[in-house]
């Protein structure tokens, strides 16, 4: 296990995000697929702190790429963010293990 | 700086927004997050409209705030530049600021002594700056609790107008709407279960709540009619009586007893409200009436609309007109001449101006000392970094950006100064409060964030003062040149000058404050070196109030009463009473006439009823005869003892022993002792002829008010058996109040004035200042001996005696302290004008105290400037050269 998981909650979202968008990991695009997929409010101040601290972490990487005619800061997965990734869901599925909310769920009505 | 162009991709996006964001965003990034966001509020406005897509945009940029500020503190800070951006220039905004701030905390995180020594410097000055500002704001520069006060002034002749003046006008003076007499009183307020207290009180007409445009916060203030023979009497109370009486708003409606009488309570005033001072808290209608004559009224009124306090010479002169035309003055008391009007905040607080004015100037000049050394600490350290700050600059960095590192630096000191010097003044608040003469104001002041604002904003202010003095350095010295200086010569360039200079104008500030404490010193000296004509050493004092209803009988035996409780106190030598303590004035006067001098006519002067033992138990002194005894009372033959000012009055070359006066055409008082003056008014008055009376040959005359003393065995203990005095009479005499319980000797203070208080103050704040300018000194000569270390050596190893070296570097030290000296000096002509109302006996120019001031600076000199000549003279000439 690195020292690098557990993910917070966010940077682990942003992070998915980064690899969902695949070539086009700027900015306002993770933004944009953050918002489309979980359907709250995210914003682009809260993107970039966050893709800069990974960043530093060591966790994406960036390189100027064109995306649409524009020069932009790009991001990419890097090896230890997709270990980081992988050991934060390991660790979550280990822990859901035995759950049965279903069950719960079921009683919590009747 | 992205510059804003048309078809640039973020044109559309709303120009606030846009500029916001481009102020927080890295240079590197900005373009492209524009234009996304620009993209994205396009669509949005196509799709949901212009004001959901500005929404959208606002909550966008808003939200963003805090994080992207953040991110660039970050990378300003941890210098983090992602990868993708190497190629690209710029980093986040605000970086070098960063950097240097990153880099300011870790040089004085480096050099805690330098550091500690600037903040701590910084902090003091800071401190007292700013709980003086706080105190001036708040006693000086907010506005009375009144409405439109500039409309409101008092009449001239001051506690000196009769309700026959007052009513002789039928209420109507020319030129004001309104007028109303007012005077002080001291009420007693007895209450069930409680000790009785004394309030200090208003009485007025009713039109007085009117004339000050202020209403009440609960019930009523006064209404006509309130004031006329017969009204039922009623009382205002202040927001705090009001709260310390329950604060239940049913209180109104209620009655109070006061002074013997039930009064009712019509109405409470607002909160922050006071008149005439702070302490006053009760305000009762007079009854008026026409035919009293005597004076003891002030008359304050409010203009007609319209007139102003410089268009009222015709309506005082109407005024004085029908003065003359009613009423007869004595030339001593003519109101008809020298009609003034004084403006209402004048009036009330004028007193306190020169007081804070002086202790603002004082620490002002605190201020600048410490800014003056601190300066001088970071010109020691700029001078110290010359060959860091000549290989930055020959790398490249330019001196604005050097500077920008110093500005940085000296703002890091400033805030932790602000800081240290916000706590310090908030906790040396009281204790200033305390050493100023603010009399009834002193309860009053109120620490608030005034205080901490200001000393921030004054710390910052100090710090750019601070900054600027090495920036000057810096810009004028040769900085590429101070490499090959460094190891080729060892005379300290333009630094070096500066570093004098500060220290000269550190001195002279110093000087300044010196010479006004010796100022204050000589004359405080001098008022206290008065002899009052008794001794003020060892003696308690019990200012006690009596309800008006209780008879004179009744009065003397609570009076005896309480007398004998003190008595009995251990430590206690005798206790005795007079109607009026010494150095207060007031007091009645009455008229006197001499048997057998009709040519002398009438003449009145000060009478005191005192117990018999008084004489003894204040320690006056005795010239002739004998003072009173327990045997002189009612029915013995009516006996006076006079003071030298009366028998030098009324029996020039004569002796008055024996000799019989009296107060009317009956002589019946026989003088059977004559004692040197007392100062029974002010402490600075001419000896004014006085009589004395033992109060029990005058039974129908037993005053409300009067004061008990007690002369201890031991002259220290005086002040330690006030609270059991207290408890006696508390237990013996419920009935009385006791107004204040005090030492004959703080009397003699209160008397001596606001310069006994000052002089403490400015003491306090010129040994801060000796202490601060020592510092400098010190910094500076130590400065200048490491600079010539290498000279020292040689001219050691050439053969100069140690003891040469100490008196050249000492030398230097006096030099730059006797410059100071004489500018100081200098200043103190021009300044020492501020004291002048404070000065007794002495001119502002008195040679004892600026000769005093200038020797203790140049005592100080020498013994900071010692320290580091001492160390000059220990070097060792082969270490010195080998290091060099």
């Amino acid at each position: 296990m690195s020292s690098d998981a557990p993910l917070g909650s966010f940077e682990e979202q942003v992070l998915l995000a980064v690899v969902r968008t695949a070539d086009e990991a700027y900015g306002m695009r993770v933004r944009q697929e953050l918002e489309q997929v979980t359907g709250r409010d995210v914003t682009i101040g809260a993107v970039y702190a966050t893709l800069d601290r990974l960043e530093a972490k060591g966790l994406v990487l960036s390189r100027r790429a064109a995306v649409d005619g524009l020069s932009r800061r790009v991001f990419a997965l890097a090896t230890r963010g997709a270990r980081a990734l992988a050991e934060t869901r390991d660790m979550r599925d280990r822990l859901w293990q035995g759950v049965n909310l279903r069950a719960m769920l079921a009683r919590g009505t009747a | 700086m992205t510059q804003y162009r048309p078809g640039c991709t973020d044109a559309r996006l709303p120009l606030l927004p846009a500029a916001l964001l481009r102020s927080l965003l890295p240079l590197a990034e900005r373009d492209e997050v524009l234009a996304d966001l620009g993209a994205d509020y396009r669509s949005r406005r196509a799709g949901h409209g212009g004001l959901a897509a500005g929404i959208w945009l606002w909550r966008q940029v808003l939200a963003s705030l805090p994080s992207l500020f953040g991110r660039s503190w970050w990378r300003g800070w941890s210098g983090f530049e992602p990868s993708a951006n190497r190629m690209r220039p710029g980093g986040p905004p605000m970086e070098s600021w960063i950097i240097d701030l990153r880099y300011a905390v870790r040089r004085l995180a480096n050099r805690p002594l330098y550091a500690l020594l600037a903040v701590l410097t910084l902090a003091l000055g800071v401190g007292g700056t700013a709980a003086v500002f706080s105190l001036v704001r708040g006693l000086l520069l907010e506005p009375l609790p009144y409405a439109d006060e500039e409309q409101i002034a008092v009449f001239w002749n001051q506690f000196d107008w009769s309700e026959a003046e007052y009513l002789y006008f039928n209420r109507t003076f020319p030129g004001f709407s309104i007028v109303s007499p007012y005077r002080d009183e001291a009420l007693t307020l007895e209450r069930p279960n409680s000790p009785t207290r004394l309030l200090s009180a208003i009485s007025a007409s009713a039109e007085l709540f009117t004339v000050l445009g202020v209403g009440p916060a609960i019930g009523r203030g006064f209404k006509a009619g309130d004031d006329l023979t017969g009204a039922a009497p009623v009382a205002v109370l202040s927001d705090g009586l009001w709260r310390d009486l329950g604060g239940d708003p049913g209180l109104v409606g209620q009655t109070i007893r006061l002074d013997g009488t039930e009064r009712t309570i019509v109405g409470v005033m607002p909160p922050g409200f006071w008149f005439p001072d702070p302490t006053v808290n009760l305000w009762v209608p007079e009854a008026l009436d026409p035919e009293t004559r005597s004076g003891n009224y002030a008359l304050i009124g409010r203009f007609s609309p319209g007139m102003t306090i410089a268009g009222m010479d015709g309506p005082l002169a109407q005024i004085t007109a029908r003065l003359d035309e009613q009423f007869d003055y004595s030339p001593q008391w003519d109101k008809t001449k020298n009609a003034k009007l004084t403006p209402v905040r004048e009036y009330l607080i004028g007193s306190l101006r020169p007081a804070l004015v002086a202790t603002a100037v004082a620490m002002a000049l605190i201020l600048l000392i410490a800014c003056a050394n601190v300066a001088a600490l970071m010109l020691g350290q700029v001078d110290g970094r010359s060959a860091e700050l000549a290989v930055r600059s020959a790398l490249g960095a330019d001196r604005r950006r050097l500077t920008q590192q110093l500005v940085v630096e000296a703002l890091v000191v400033g805030v932790a100064a602000g800081a240290v010097g916000a706590v310090l003044a908030a906790v040396g608040y009281d204790l200033l409060v305390g050493a100023l003469p603010l009399g009834a104001w002193a309860e009053s002041s109120k620490l608030d964030w005034t205080l901490f604002a200001a000393a921030i904003a004054i710390a910052i202010l100090a710090a750019l003062g601070v900054a600027l003095v090495p920036t000057l350095a810096l810009w004028r010295g040769d900085l590429r040149g101070a490499l090959t200086r460094m190891r080729t010569t060892s005379a300290g360039g333009r630094g070096s000058r500066m570093e004098g200079a500060l220290v000269v104008a550190e001195v002279a500030l110093a000087v300044l404050l010196a010479a006004g404490a010796g100022l204050l010193i000589r004359s405080v000296g001098k008022l206290y070196a008065i002899d009052p004509g008794f001794n003020t050493r060892g003696v308690a004092v019990f200012d006690v109030a009596l309800g008006a209803t209780t008879t004179p009988p009744e009065r003397r035996e609570v009076l005896e009463r309480a007398l004998n409780a003190l008595r009995e106190l251990p430590g206690v030598e005798q206790a005795s009473l007079t109607q009026r303590l010494p150095l207060r004035g007031g007091g009645d006067n009455w008229g006197v006439a001499i048997q057998g001098r009709p040519d002398i006519g009438r003449s009145t002067t000060a009478v005191r009823l005192v117990g018999p033992e008084y004489f003894d138990v204040i320690g006056a002194r005795l010239r002739s005869g004998r003072t009173f005894t327990i045997d002189d009372r009612a029915g013995t033959g009516d006996v006076t003892v006079v003071n030298k000012a009366f028998a030098e009055k009324y029996y020039p070359g004569e002796d008055p022993l024996g000799r019989i006066i009296g107060a009317g055409n009956v002589f019946e008082e026989r003088i059977v002792g004559v004692i040197d003056n007392i100062a029974e008014d002010a402490l600075l008055d001419d000896p004014a002829p006085a009589r004395y009376y033992v109060y029990h040959q005058a039974p129908t005359y037993t005053p409300e008010n009067q004061t008990l003393v007690v002369r201890t065995e031991r002259p220290q203990d005086a002040a330690a058996i006030l609270d059991a005095g207290r408890r006696a009479i508390n237990r013996v005499a419920p009935g009385m109040a006791i107004r204040e319980a005090t030492t004959m000797e703080q009397v003699f203070g209160l008397a001596v004035g606001p310069a006994r208080q000052l002089m403490s103050l400015l003491t306090i704040l010129t040994g801060l200042a000796l202490i601060l300018g020592a510092i400098g000194v010190y910094g500076v000569i130590s400065h200048f001996v490491q600079r010539r270390k290498r000279d020292w050596g040689i001219r050691l190893a050439l053969g100069l005696t140690p003891g040469k070296v100490i008196s050249h570097v000492v030398g230097r030290g006096v030099a730059l302290v006797l410059f100071g000296v004489a500018l100081g000096l200098v200043g103190v002509m021009v300044l020492s004008r501020f004291l002048v109302s404070f000065l007794f006996g002495i001119g502002s120019a008195d040679p004892a105290a600026l000769a005093g001031s200038a020797a203790a600076l140049l005592a100080v000199g020498v013994i900071a400037a010692f320290l580091p000549a001492w160390r000059a003279s220990r070097v060792d000439p082969a270490t010195v050269l080998r290091e060099q």
